[in-house]
């Protein structure tokens, strides 16, 4: 082996190196796109960094930023907006996701349109997704005041995103109808798992249809609800497309998110070493998230 | 659960998936057919009583709407091809390669795909500013293609695994190399996971929209969502252009998945969830 030439290994390299040639792609990128801005975030997080002229900037200021933020009541209404976000709208996609599996997973005869159904909404971006709610939402022209006044004649009609309450649920509804469709996919791949069989033997013993769905459906179909559960509250944290396009944060800051916040100190304002510190905590906040994630698949590897 | 009896049933559950799935896009469709004098009449219409393809012409004409598909496209497509060339290489190693920690390494990749985009953001947009490179397809092409590496990754790694080792082993006697084996009997049987995995690439490139916003704001450099969120009217937001607007940027992705749905579900299932990348919202 040790005699061969660099052209003989190439044409027929050892298990080992050809592991390391053919990962070396990957990993550079994700060196450069995600180890590297992880670790220049942390760095800058303890300066004093802005990018705009006049009070431009590059000084050393250790904690300061992060004391800062503990102490910035913006950081804590988007926290809170965020944090509030997710604990709404991820068990309210879990529930209309599973609803619109069970509905999806009947012996239809033709399946391409429930499918595309399923499909269209999650390749729906976000920001469509925001855009169109908000014009459901529009006080005088919106779809939705309109029902609510056929429905309900001579009522007033609701300032959907223009009072603070009203936005929030209006966000979190467009949130919900946008990942439903993908808890619904997920689901739907672990119905299609569950053995038939299971269900004609309960069947035999006079299980109810009801007793089969918490006794079979439910407890087979865990694995897939924890995952996605997991996967819709890592990006639930993250949220900012839907707020941004339907009410910009607003009113005021009522429905700004941690993500909002940050892209604006830093791309709007140009703050990066204070951006940066808000996105520690953002980072800090999925680590949670993720590490429950992570710990997971190393189980069931 | 067993199947409820009676069709009535069926076709009612059939309703509410399809209704819930599609009245955004119907009413957007409609809306983008009706005048602005009867878009602002009271009370509002369903169906355009008088519909017009004026508001398409004007998403045209208003705003660079044809530079901002084509700026979707480059983008998707580049970093689609990119991020598969690199995920193959590195599904294969992890599939077939007799490594020790392969586990670990898909974790790490897979793993990439949990930091939170807006934390990768200040960066990634320090260090394209600094480069000199924002408002430039290589902002957005990088970036996408590692969020796409992990989908791609897992897609890939499950599909190697589904063809037999045999085969590989067969070329090889027969004279491959390993590097042969891989490129003639490997790469053709895995082509359909390689599709696979390049339309959900290719959509999640397409929908994203805080790296785009932030990296490539210019007006001759804006994606699709970027270029339609900040379309401004003079007075007021032009909602009927923008559901012009909008209707044509839905379509070429709807249009792929309808034609790909089996093979985009059959990715979902194969990649688990993490195919699903399902960004922020």
């Amino acid at each position: 082996m040790a005699g061969r030439t660099m052209i003989e290994r190439l044409r027929d390299p050892s298990e080992k190196s050809l592991g390391v040639l053919l990962l070396a792609p990957a990993f550079l990128l994700l060196l450069l796109i995600v180890v590297y801005p992880i670790a220049t975030l942390i760095f800058n997080s303890f300066f004093d960094m802005r990018l705009s002229g006049g009070s431009g900037g590059f000084k050393f200021v250790g904690v300061e930023n992060y004391l800062l933020v503990l102490k910035d009541p913006d950081f804590w209404n988007a926290t809170g907006n965020t944090v509030l976000i997710t604990l709404v709208t991820v068990p309210g996609a879990l529930v209309v996701g599973l609803g619109l599996a069970l509905l999806a997973n009947l012996p239809f005869k033709r399946q391409w349109p429930v499918r595309l159904a399923l499909l269209l909404p999650w390749a729906l971006p976000l920001a469509f997704a925001g855009l169109i709610f908000a014009w459901f939402f529009h006080t005088e022209y919106g779809v939705v005041n309109d029902v609510v006044r056929r429905v309900w004649p001579g009522s007033e009609p609701t300032m959907w995103l223009l009072r603070p309450n009203w936005a929030f649920a209006a966000i979190c509804l467009t949130i919900v109808w946008k990942t439903s469709s993908f808890m619904a996919l997920i689901l739907l791949a672990g119905l299609q798992m569950i053995p038939k069989s299971l269900y004609e033997a309960a069947e035999v013993d006079g299980a109810s249809r009801w007793q089969q769905f918490w006794q079979i459906t439910i407890p087979m179909l865990m694995p897939s609800i924890i995952v996605a559960l997991i996967f819709r509250t890592i990006t639930a944290l993250q949220t900012f497309d839907i707020p941004y396009t339907m009410t910009k944060g607003g009113p005021g800051n009522a429905t700004e998110t941690l993500a909002m916040l940050i892209h604006k100190t830093t791309i709007d304002y140009l703050d990066v070493g204070y951006g940066s510190t808000l996105a520690v905590f953002m980072f800090l906040l999925s680590l949670v998230v993720t590490g429950v994630y992570l710990k997971r698949i190393g189980r069931n590897a | 659960m067993t199947i409820p009896q009676g069709k009535g049933l069926i076709v009612l559950a059939a309703a509410i998936v399809v209704v819930n799935g599609f009245f955004p896009a119907v009413w957007i469709l409609l809306t983008s057919l009706k005048s602005e004098a009867e878009l602002v009449s009271k009370p509002i219409t369903w169906w355009p009583h008088d519909p017009t393809l004026a508001n398409y012409v004007q998403a045209f004409t208003d705003q660079p709407l044809l530079r901002y598909l084509g700026n979707s496209f480059a983008v998707a497509v580049l970093s689609t091809i990119l991020s598969l060339f690199v995920a193959s290489l590195a599904a294969y190693a992890i599939a077939r390669l007799n490594l020790r920690h392969r586990r670990l390494i898909l974790t790490c990749i897979v793993a990439s795909s949990m930091f939170p985009l807006v934390t990768l953001l200040v960066p990634i947009f320090q260090t394209m500013r600094a480069l000199n490179l924002l408002n430039t397809y290589t902002a957005l092409v990088l970036p996408y293609t590692v969020l796409n590496l992990p989908v791609c990754t897992l897609v890939l790694v499950s599909f190697f695994q589904s063809i037999p080792k045999d085969l590989e082993n067969a070329a090889m006697i027969d004279g491959c190399t390993r590097l042969g084996a891989l490129w003639r009997v490997v790469v053709p049987l895995a082509a359909p996971g390689v599709f696979t995995a390049g339309i959900l690439a290719f959509v999640n490139a397409w929908d994203e929209f805080l790296l785009a916003l932030s990296l490539n704001a210019s007006a001759s450099m804006r994606t699709l969502p970027v270029g339609i969120t900040l379309y401004q009217g003079e007075f007021t937001f032009p909602w009927p252009i923008i559901s012009a607007a909008l209707v044509v940027a839905i379509v070429p992705v709807a249009v792929l998945i309808a034609v790909f749905q089996e093979r985009v579900v059959g990715g979902l299932t194969q990649g688990g969830p993490e195919g699903l990348t399902a960004r922020g919202a």
